[in-house]
């Protein structure tokens, strides 16, 4: 069986979103930069990586300093965001308060207002946040062909995908709440021949667009025609039984794995090549095992194999071998656990 | 009299009959708003109570909305209550 991201790619000609999730350390931020290194040289299509991991490795994988620096072109076609949650977070909490100084024309927010940014700004769950809002507001602005995202570790996004039902009909609880208050208030005013103010309406307006947001960032993550979810592992026991209770997890939500990457592979054919050291022959050979259990867990899932490299994937030239590999992978599962 | 003068002597008793006429459902009508606004804001913003209902990124768009009630929200919802509160209300 051929295996490749061509080959997804064929199947689904749709797919415009790669997300690329697992557990740290397996290299999807490796995939997610050979990814797109092949689609922008090799496709010649505008890509944009984004990295969304806190400990993001963009920036060592390019070998040039991306974090916190917006959308950087580093070849024709090929862009890259690395971006600074903590900085995002603290421009927006600025903006908030930016805001309330503008509408009630003071200088310093109240105690009790402050106190709450503060500790609104140290939540975790503001960093998540954050981020996936980042996520969206690229994709939503269709500047480019193609939108590789490298996730960060199980969990966050993932809950955010979970989190979409219960908060978009929490909202609509919310904005229910807000119309009584609205409606009732307008009855008042129009007993009294006032107006009614302005800030009510835009609060309903705020309230639909937060609404629309944590839709569209679980339509985006789910879409299994415009999305293919892979998930990165590694040939090793942990990993093969993370990646099984992930996929599982993933299905519950409705969030399909459109894929499975094994990174990290030995070429078979290091047992027949007589230079090859017992330590490293040894290695091959355990690692059979282990990628059959890969095949008969994941079998079709798999679309991508990319073999252990001597040295570091950094930099274009390194890239261009896994972005090769990634793409049609030069052997097969079979090749490897030798049928 | 002079015609102005007239004229707002007028509208004077037309406000006062009107105001006699429709006070209390006025005040029944801001006093509903005010109990779905507090309800709303438990809502939105829970946690300056202990109550994290909405995550704290969406919370501070509609903060700056709310700047003038909270300080009589949260003392309205953080004061003790006694028996004569059942009365009063």
């Amino acid at each position: 069986m051929k295996i490749g991201i061509k080959y997804l790619f064929e199947k689904k000609p749709s797919i415009k979103v790669v997300i690329f999730a697992g557990k740290g350390g397996l290299g999807k931020t490796t995939c997610s930069a050979a990814l797109s290194y092949q689609i922008a040289f090799n496709l010649k299509k505008k890509v944009l990586c984004f990295s969304t991991d806190p400990q993001a490795s963009l920036s060592d994988i390019f070998e040039r300093d991306l974090f916190g620096k917006g959308e950087i072109s580093l070849a024709e076609n090929l862009f890259v965001l690395e971006i600074d949650a903590d900085k995002r977070i603290k421009d927006y909490v600025e903006e908030t308060r930016k805001k309330i100084k503008e509408m009630y024309k003071i200088d310093e927010i109240p105690k009790e207002v402050e106190d709450y940014i503060e500790s609104a700004a140290a939540e975790p769950a503001m960093y998540e946040s954050a981020v996936y809002d980042a996520m969206l507001e690229v994709v939503t602005q269709a500047k480019y062909d193609y939108y590789i995202f490298d996730m960060p570790p199980f969990g966050h996004g993932i809950r955010m995908v979970a989190m979409a039902d219960l908060l978009s009909k929490w909202v609509d609880k919310i904005t229910e709440a807000r119309r009584q208050a609205f409606e009732y208030e307008a009855a008042a005013a129009a007993m009294k021949r006032q107006k009614i103010t302005e800030r009510e309406d835009m609060m309903l307006k705020e309230l639909e667009d937060i609404r629309n947001r944590i839709v569209s960032f679980r339509n985006l993550v789910v879409d299994p025609n415009g999305t293919a979810f892979i998930m990165v592992l590694i040939p090793e026991k942990m990993a093969i039984l993370d990646t099984e209770r992930a996929i599982k997890m993933f299905e519950n939500l409705g969030l399909r794995v459109g894929g499975v990457v094994v990174n990290q592979v030995y070429p078979s054919w290091i047992i027949e090549d007589p230079k090859a050291s017992e330590y490293l022959k040894r290695k091959v050979s355990s690692q059979k095992p282990l990628l059959k259990e890969i095949a008969d867990k994941f079998g079709d899932m798999i679309v991508g194999l990319i073999p252990t490299y001597n040295k570091e994937p950094k930099g274009f030239e390194m890239l261009s071998k896994v972005a090769q590999e990634l793409w049609e992978s030069s052997f097969t599962i079979e090749n490897l656990i030798g049928k | 009299m002079p015609k102005e003068k007239k004229d707002s002597i007028f509208k004077a008793f037309k406000d006062t009959l009107m105001g006699f006429m429709i006070h209390s459902q006025v005040t029944s009508m801001l006093k509903m708003k005010t109990y779905t606004e507090y309800l709303f804001m438990i809502m939105t913003m829970g946690d300056m109570l202990g109550m994290p209902l909405l995550p704290p990124y969406y919370s501070l768009r509609l903060l700056p909305y709310m700047v003038p009630n909270i300080k009589s929200w949260k003392l309205r919802m953080l004061r003790d209550r006694d028996v004569t509160d059942i009365v009063v209300g």
